[in-house]
């Protein structure tokens, strides 16, 4: 069989057999055993008799005795036999299925086993199918019809060649005796069946999508890899490491602080939005929105990460600052962000403007950073980039979330926030169905687009979400 | 001429691939034997001779550079057949060494596959050899003494393809074939006729062709007798 030309033309071993098609392979050969193996008779037609064929039943049997198990799994491994081809049946050829009775099956010859390190190709399918051809003198059925049509456009440069072969191919088998003949055509034709299988019939050398790699790179063990493996071990041993009673402390911490928030765990008020259709809930949860919802206000105090992150919030307490006069450092700390994540161009003018309006001795809003820091920032201003702040920001930030930010969740502004926040009332179920809204996900671009027909789903009907 | 002599050798190489093809097919069932493997070897001989032959005078052909253009595209036309050929070869080569290697023939440890075939393949290999008939004179082990031979073999059959892309350099996918899809029913309808009614996928069985002669006696002889009875009938009334 023919490698596809060109792709891996003469290097080989990137590919490896699968272990089920060896483990079957297996017991293919152990069936075979003069003594231990399944009964052989003889297939009788009318003329010829061709040996070698084994009744379902006898495979079944023999792999119940060979195996120690019940008759259910033997017939089951028996089916998983006939459907990868290690086993045809000789009446109805098209169907690889066993069947537990007289019907009769033949092996297939080694040169046709399933195998992945053979894959079939595309060239030997064209000729297969340009025999078929041949020989039923062009009534195909539909689907080698279709596969016919594509490869003669896809190889079509090695169309030739096909037609050559094919016809040659068709010679030399006539050269053997009748029985044979029937025999190798039946073997060929099964092993198109398992590899380009007609619709309908599930692909079994498809590997599903968790089966992925599983190529094992056959490593060298030499000294070289040994060493590497000892490097690597050596390394992990001295890496830092936290126990798991600490890390699940966190994380149980983590989770129960945040479980009432999560909208699946505790539901959200007023409704879910994919499925009641009421965008509500998205509205009250906008990222600026005047009045802020009770859970959000209560996930300010959860940490000073959380309250700068949400906008509603760090606009409240930079209002607190103003009143407590150390908003410079909130200012500070914002024009550091946009510094750090602004465009390349803006960096050096940038730079300045902060270090002229917070930095410098006498500036309009000083912020207080240790010497130290300072040291490091002025000399890093010598060649400004992106990151040339991030120190003085890193010791603002702790200020403000040591300092500023208890006595923020203790001022009375938060304490006013959390009492006026809102609590959305969750939507009333209408007792009568039929008066409910439908449910649609959005409005068809079909029912819009003839204007003529009410439009299903533009309106709620009833004021479902409003309080 | 020279396109003539590449035609025809490529046919001969055409040929011996479809008939190794044909032989690597019974390789590890019930039809393998010392001879086969005998026929192998000797098959594949010949067919890397004819490779040998047809790849020199291609690569000739190919870097005269004052060619005409569709006499060039003919030569392109007979390389990409040629190659594609080489590749069939060289994997059924690598088919029969993996193979051979798993299904000894001397201390069987493995039995072999009982698959139904059972009669003889000298005539493929004559065939394919272009002789009346194959003398067999292969010793007992002589599957042992080939498969180092068979590997140097397939190492060199894959050289010759390097070699040959390395000098000529032709892109596949330019060429045209000149069949069209369907070619080979209509002047491969005198091979395709009457293997039409002898191979059939289905079980049905058909007569063999002593068997036909026999029938078509029988038939005849029948017919004698029962127009000698209607004369004798017209005869007496």
């Amino acid at each position: 069989m023919a490698t596809v030309a060109g792709c891996t033309p003469h290097g080989r071993s990137s590919r490896t057999q699968r272990p089920h098609l060896s483990k079957m392979e297996r017991v293919i050969v152990s069936m075979q055993d003069p003594d231990q193996g399944v009964k052989m008779r003889s297939q009788r037609l009318l003329i010829t008799a061709i040996p070698h064929a084994v009744a379902g039943r006898d495979v079944v049997e023999w792999l119940v005795q060979k195996f120690c198990i019940s008759e259910e799994e033997a017939l089951h491994l028996g089916t998983l036999l006939a459907q990868h081809g290690y086993i045809y049946p000789l009446h109805e050829s098209r169907d690889l299925t066993l069947r537990p009775d007289e019907t009769p099956y033949r092996f297939q010859t080694p040169y046709f086993w399933t195998s992945t390190l053979w894959p079939a190709a595309e060239l030997d399918y064209a000729i297969y199918l340009a025999k078929k051809n041949i020989q039923k003198q062009g009534a195909l059925v539909d689907y080698e019809k279709e596969h016919y049509t594509q490869l003669h456009k896809k190889i079509n440069h090695a169309w030739d060649l096909v037609v050559m072969q094919a016809r040659e191919q068709l010679r030399a088998a006539k050269q053997r005796r009748k029985g044979d003949r029937l025999v190798i055509s039946c073997q060929e034709q099964t092993y198109w069946l398992v590899n380009r299988p007609p619709p309908g019939v599930p692909n079994i050398l498809e590997q599903g999508p968790e089966r992925g790699s599983y190529n094992s790179s056959r490593v060298q063990m030499s000294s070289d890899f040994y060493k590497c493996e000892i490097e690597r071990f050596r390394k992990a041993l001295g890496r830092n490491r936290v126990k798991s009673s600490v890390c699940l402390e966190a994380y149980l911490k983590f989770s129960s602080q945040h479980g009432p928030h999560d909208p699946i765990l505790s539901g959200c008020l007023p409704s879910n939005p994919w499925i009641t259709d009421d965008v509500t809930y998205w509205a009250m949860n906008a990222p600026k929105v005047a009045a802020p919802t009770k859970l959000r206000v209560e996930r300010w105090s959860f940490s000073f990460r959380e309250l700068l992150d949400d906008p509603v919030g760090r606009g409240h307490f930079m209002d607190f600052l103003q009143k407590e006069f150390s908003a410079e450092n909130l200012s500070f700390w914002e024009a550091c962000e946009e510094l750090r994540f602004g465009g390349q161009a803006q960096v050096p003018a940038l730079v300045d403007a902060v270090y002229q309006q917070f930095l410098a001795p006498g500036a309009a809003r000083w912020v207080n950073i240790d010497s130290r820091t300072m040291e490091w920032t002025l000399e890093g201003m010598r060649q400004p980039h992106r990151y040339v702040l991030d120190a003085a920001q890193l010791h603002i930030y702790m200020l403000m979330k040591k300092d500023s930010y208890p006595r923020f969740l203790k001022s009375d502004i938060y304490k006013g926030l959390l009492e006026e926040a809102v609590i959305p009332l969750e939507t009333k179920r209408r007792a009568f169905p039929f008066l409910r809204k439908p449910l649609h996900s959005s409005p068809s671009p079909v029912l819009q687009s003839t204007p003529e027909e009410p439009a299903v789903t533009s309106t709620p009907a009833g004021g479902n979400g409003k309080q | 001429m020279a396109r003539e002599e590449c035609k025809a050798l490529l046919d001969a190489l055409n040929k011996t691939t479809a008939c190794y093809h044909h032989l690597v097919l019974t390789v590890g069932g019930s039809a393998d034997t010392q001879d086969l493997r005998e026929e192998l070897q000797k098959t594949r001989q010949k067919a890397r001779e004819l490779a040998v032959a047809t790849g020199a005078r291609l690569t000739v052909a190919l870097r005269d550079r004052g060619l005409a253009t569709e006499e060039r595209a003919e030569f392109e036309r007979l390389w990409v057949a040629f190659s594609g050929c080489l590749d069939l070869l060289e994997a059924d080569m690598q088919r029969s060494l993996t193979l051979g290697a798993a299904f000894p023939l001397h201390a069987p440890r493995r039995p072999l596959v009982r698959t139904g075939v059972a009669g003889g393949s000298s005539a493929v290999a004559a065939r394919a050899l272009s002789a009346r008939s194959l003398r067999h004179e292969a010793e007992g082990d002589f599957d042992v003494a080939d498969l180092p031979e068979l590997e140097r073999e397939v190492l060199q059959v894959g050289k010759m393809i390097d070699d040959m892309e390395m000098k000529v350099n032709v892109p596949r996918w330019s060429v045209q074939a000149r069949q069209a899809a369907g070619a080979e029913l209509l002047s491969g309808a005198s091979a395709g006729a009457s293997s039409a009614g002898g191979i059939s996928v289905q079980e049905r069985p058909g007569p063999c062709d002593p068997s036909k002669a026999l029938a078509a006696t029988v038939f005849s002889a029948v017919l004698l007798v029962a127009v000698a009875l209607a004369l004798c009938v017209a005869k007496l009334s």
